[in-house]
C-alpha cells in the first residue's frame, strides 16, 4: 500500500517530542524507584507508586513546564500521590502495617545478594520509623544528593527547617549507626 | 571560648553544608573532642550505609511494567495541542481543517468504511468502537482505540480514533458516524503489528480537533454519559 493520503502529511517530528520525554522517564526509573521505596518502606509498594507516578505524569504532561526539571516534577508527583494514598487508606480504615518490609528483587548471587536485601530491608525499616517530614528531608539529601538549598526548594520549606529536620532524623537513627 | 556545636551544626557539617570557615572550625574541633568526633564518624558511616543500601536496587533491571508505563501511557491531549504551534503541513487555504474532508482511502467491502449518500461512514468494528468504547478502554477488545471525544462547533459529537493503519476523526450524525478526517499511518504498510505509540496523534487530526472543538474535550465522566445517551 502506498502511503495513502499521508503523502502530504509529514509524520510529527520527534524533536523534544513525546518519544524524548518517554525516554527521559525510563532513564529516571531507578531514581524514582529508590525514592518511592524510601517513602513507602517497601520496594513493591514503591513500584506501585512509581507506576502511578509515571502514568499521571504522562496523562498530565501539559502541567509540566518545558525547560524545568522533569525529575523534580515527577518526584513531586510521587510524593503527593504517596500522601494522597495514605490519606485514602486512613479514610477507608485500611491500617498500614508497621514497617512493611519485603524482599526486593536484586541481582547478584548468594550471600552478597542476601546481604544487600537485608541491608535494604533494614534501611527501609529504619527510615519508616521516622516521621514523613524527616524521612523525605533525609532521603533527598543523603540518598538523592540534593543540596540543602535544592531540597528546601523542593519541599517548599525554609532552609533552617530542613536543617533541623535532618538533624532530628540523624538523632533518631543514631542507635542503628555502626559503632565507631 | 568556642561555642559548643549544636547537633544541627554537626549534621550540616556531615552534609558539607556549613560556610567554609565553619567547616574548618568543626573539622579542627573533631580532633580535640573524641566524643564529638565519634558521633560524627558514626553518622558519616550511617549516611554512606543508607545510600549504599539502595545500590543493588539501582543496578537491577527495571520492572517491565514500569518501562511499559513510561512507553505506553497516553500523553495528555492538552500537551499535544500545545505542541501544535504552527502547521508543519501544507493545508490548502485552511480548508482541510474544516470537518468534511477525507484524505484518500481505498474503500473495500468488509472494511471499516462505507460510502452512503456520497458520505463516508464508519461501519463494522470502527462503528462499534465509536458507539461503545471509552478512551480508557485503550486497545482492549477488538477494533480501533478511541482518543478524545468532544462537541464540535456545529453541536455534533466527535471522536478521534486510532487503528492499525490509520487515525481519524468521526462525527455523529443522524445516520451514524461520518468520517471527517482520515490519515494513514506512514508505517502502516509494514502490516498489522505496527501501532502508534501511546496517543501520539497526527498533526492533521490535532489541528482538526483544535479547529472544531467547542469548549473542552470530555473527561471520563462526560464521555461515559454521552455514550450512555447513544451520542444524541
Amino acid at each position: 500500500m502506498e502511503e495513502t493520503g499521508a503523502a502530504t502529511v509529514k509524520h510529527p517530528d520527534m524533536n523534544g517530542s513525546a518519544e524524548d520525554i518517554r525516554g527521559q522517564m525510563v532513564q529516571l526509573l531507578p531514581r524514582l524507584r529508590r525514592f518511592a521505596a524510601a517513602l513507602t518502606g517497601s520496594v513493591a509498594d514503591g513500584d506501585d507508586l512509581v507506576q502511578d507516578t509515571v502514568e499521571r505524569a504522562l496523562k498530565n504532561l501539559h502541567q509540566w513546564e518545558p525547560g524545568t526539571r522533569l525529575d523534580n516534577w515527577m518526584f513531586r508527583i510521587a510524593k503527593n500521590r504517596f500522601i494522597d494514598t495514605r490519606r485514602s487508606h486512613k479514610r477507608s480504615g485500611v491500617i498500614a502495617l508497621e514497617v512493611p518490609v519485603d524482599a526486593p528483587s536484586v541481582t547478584g548471587d548468594g550471600a552478597r545478594a542476601a546481604d544487600a536485601r537485608l541491608m535494604l530491608a533494614d534501611t527501609l525499616g529504619a527510615l519508616q520509623n521516622l516521621p514523613l517530614e524527616q524521612r523525605e528531608a533525609l532521603v533527598l539529601v543523603t540518598i538523592e544528593g540534593l543540596s540543602y538549598r535544592d531540597a528546601a526548594d523542593f519541599l517548599q520549606i525554609p532552609i533552617g527547617t530542613l536543617t533541623s529536620r535532618i538533624a532530628r532524623a540523624r538523632e533518631a537513627l543514631a542507635p542503628m549507626a555502626p559503632e565507631g | 571560648m568556642e561555642t559548643e556545636p549544636t547537633r544541627e551544626t554537626l549534621s550540616a557539617f556531615i552534609d558539607g553544608e556549613l560556610p567554609p570557615k565553619e567547616m574548618e572550625r568543626i573539622a579542627a574541633l573533631l580532633a580535640e573532642r573524641p566524643d564529638i568526633g565519634a558521633w560524627v564518624r558514626r553518622q558519616e558511616a550511617l549516611r554512606a550505609d543508607i545510600k549504599g543500601a539502595f545500590s543493588e536496587l539501582m543496578a537491577a533491571p527495571q520492572p517491565a511494567r514500569l518501562v511499559q508505563a513510561a512507553k505506553r501511557t497516553p500523553i495528555s491531549w492538552r500537551w499535544h495541542l500545545g505542541q501544535f504551534t504552527a502547521p508543519r503541513i501544507w493545508v490548502p487555504a485552511g480548508a482541510a481543517l474544516a470537518l468534511g474532508l477525507v484524505i484518500g482511502i481505498a474503500l473495500q467491502p468488509g472494511s471499516d468504511f462505507a460510502s452512503r449518500d456520497g458520505r463516508m461512514m464508519a461501519q463494522g468494528m470502527l462503528a462499534t468502537a465509536l458507539n461503545d468504547k471509552l478512551a480508557s478502554d485503550g486497545y482492549a477488545g477488538s477494533g480501533p482505540r478511541i482518543g478524545i471525544s468532544f462537541r464540535s462547533h456545529d453541536g455534533r459529537y466527535c471522536r478521534t480514533f486510532d487503528a492499525d493503519a490509520q487515525s481519524g476523526l468521526a462525527c455523529r450524525g443522524d445516520k451514524g458516524w461520518a468520517i471527517a478526517l482520515l490519515v494513514a499511518h506512514p508505517q502502516a504498510e509494514s502490516g498489522g503489528a505496527y501501532r502508534m505509540v501511546g496517543s501520539e496523534m497526527p498533526d492533521t487530526i490535532r489541528a482538526a480537533v483544535s479547529a472544531n472543538i467547542e469548549g473542552e474535550p470530555f473527561d471520563a465522566g462526560a464521555e461515559r454519559a454521552a455514550r450512555d445517551r447513544g451520542w444524541k
